[in-house]
């Protein structure tokens, strides 16, 4: 997997349809999931390889960049 | 006391889940069947076409309570919109047909219904059902059993149990938690949308509208709803577009031949979901747990339909428990594998074959020739002289 920044995703949720799709791809350890059968939206994704995005059929997850965490249990600041 | 709480606990009660929970208990195991959700089947993430064939194999009693609407054939539709028929009240008519003494060849469920429905047969079958209940790990224990952790109503609970059978789904988290290879490539998931509308009129077949102009990588489909209403829906592949299902299907209710037929449409549900085009897990049992439906791929790679071999393969995991059980035999280190054989043997073996054939036809690059590929081989799918008919 790619070594891109950590990034944190947003979900557009008016426009979601809770269909977990974004789930269904993401390759990230289990767990990784929002109460709403997306992909988590309160900690950073260090793979960011934004399949999450390219698969949502309602175009509605972004992201933004945050710092690289300095230890391993990094939740940055949110 | 015995040394465990169940026999069986099964993560997921859709279709795989309930199944597997069904006959599980009817053979007298202790059966657990959990499920997160308040209402199964909610939100909608499926279009519910399944053949009578598949519900009968495993004694489901087509019930008035969870159909739609009978459905009778298929019309394979290429990207100009020339289509070909197969309609079974014209191939067989003393066969199939509406009148008395004559039967459907499948039907379109609601899948809430039909959902519940499942979950209440295999809890009067004697399975214990949870609902509220969250499946989050397992833990293989040195004394051959294992210990699930669940969250029911907030509630922290563990619970010991021989066997854990993971059918929750595409978003499978079962399967992570040994460490299985479950990740699906983005180039085999399709990204599904669907309206549910009024004001389109169908004739008793599922409609199949093949074409990269429409559907890149996936097809585009309209089934009759029951009460007079229709689905429309399709499902793209992400790296062959760089738009989201949602365009491609507002493209295709304004734009493609059947423009006129959806003019007037009124959308009453919004449905979405994804569909793995992918061939069944490779491994798909671990220690003390195997995986069933789409949470190990059980799903038909060519039309995307899951739950005929959802509930054939519910039916599979729960013979093989049963006699596993039986024997004593043990349960860790790799002593699982026979569930696998066995459902390649019944099942996998066709899927795969399936999966070679949709391979062949998405690595052509000339989008003309792929096209007509596709529409080939979907017409010949659904024919009555095709060999994988009962899939
Ligand atoms: C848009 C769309 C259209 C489709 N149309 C068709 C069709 O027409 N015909 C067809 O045959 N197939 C169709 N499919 C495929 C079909 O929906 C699936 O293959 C089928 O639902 C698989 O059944 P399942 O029991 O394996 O999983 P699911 O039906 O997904 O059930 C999984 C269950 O597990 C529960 N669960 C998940 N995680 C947990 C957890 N951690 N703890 C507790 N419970 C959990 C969920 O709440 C859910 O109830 C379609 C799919 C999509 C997306
Ligand atoms: S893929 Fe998009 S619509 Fe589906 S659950 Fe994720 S964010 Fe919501």
């Amino acid at each position: 997997m790619s070594k891109q920044q950590p990034v944190l995703f947003s979900i557009g949720w008016n426009a979601c349809i809770n269909c977990g799709a974004c789930v269904a791809i993401c390759p990230q350890e289990a767990g990784f999931v929002s109460p709403f059968d997306t992909i988590a939206v309160d900690r950073p994704c260090d793979i960011a390889c934004l399949l999450c995005e390219q698969i949502c059929p309602v175009d509605t997850i972004t992201h933004q960049p945050v710092p690289r965490p300095g230890g391993h249990n990094g939740v940055n600041g949110q | 006391m015995p040394p465990t709480d169940y026999d069986v606990v099964i993560i997921g009660a859709g279709p795989a889940g309930s199944t597997t929970a069904r006959f599980a208990a009817a053979s007298g195991l202790r059966v657990l069947l959990v499920d997160k959700r308040q209402e199964l089947g909610a939100p909608i993430q499926c279009s519910g076409a399944i053949s009578r064939h598949a519900l009968e194999q495993v004694g489901i009693a087509p019930e008035a309570e969870f159909i739609h609407e009978a459905i009778y054939g298929f019309a394979i539709y290429d990207q100009h919109g020339d289509r070909e028929v197969h309609d079974y009240r014209r191939l067989k008519p003393d066969e199939y047909g509406s009148e008395p003494g004559k039967k459907p060849l499948g039907y379109v469920v609601d899948r809430r219904r039909f959902d519940r429905y499942l979950m209440t047969q295999a809890e009067r079958a004697g399975a214990e059902v949870w609902l509220k209940t969250e499946g989050l790990g397992y833990r293989p224990e040195a004394d051959g059993y294992c210990t699930v952790s669940l969250r029911r109503y907030n509630q922290a609970i563990d619970i010991r149990t021989r066997i854990l059978v993971g059918a929750d789904g595409l978003q499978s988290q079962v399967g992570r938690w040994a460490g299985l290879q479950t990740h699906i490539k983005i180039t085999e998931l399709a990204g599904c949308l669907q309206f549910i509308v009024d004001r389109v009129e169908t004739e008793g077949l599922l409609e199949i509208v093949t074409g990269h102009e429409w559907a890149p990588g996936g097809y585009a489909w309209v089934f009759p709803k029951g009460h007079g209403y229709a689905e429309i829906g399709l499902g793209v592949i992400a790296t062959m577009t760089d738009r989201p299902a949602r365009w491609h299907l507002d493209k295709f209710i304004t734009q493609s031949f059947f423009r006129e037929r959806f003019a007037d449409c009124r959308i009453l549900e919004v449905q979405g979901g994804g569909v793995p085009l992918a061939a069944p897990l490779r491994t798909q049992y671990a220690d003390n747990l195997i995986l069933v439906g789409d949470a190990a791929r059980h799903v038909n790679p060519i039309t995307g339909g899951g739950l005929h071999t959802a509930v054939a393969g519910g039916k599979i995991a729960a013979d093989y428990i049963i006699g596993h059980l039986a024997d004593g035999l043990p349960l860790q280190d790799g002593a699982l594998e026979g569930y696998q054989r066995l459902w390649l043997e019944e099942l996998g073996d066709k899927m795969w074959k399936l999966y070679g054939i949709k391979t062949d036809i998405f690595h052509n690059m000339n989008i003309p020739e792929r096209d007509r590929q596709l529409y080939a081989t979907m017409a010949d799918y659904f024919s009555p002289t095709s060999e994988f008919k009962k899939i």
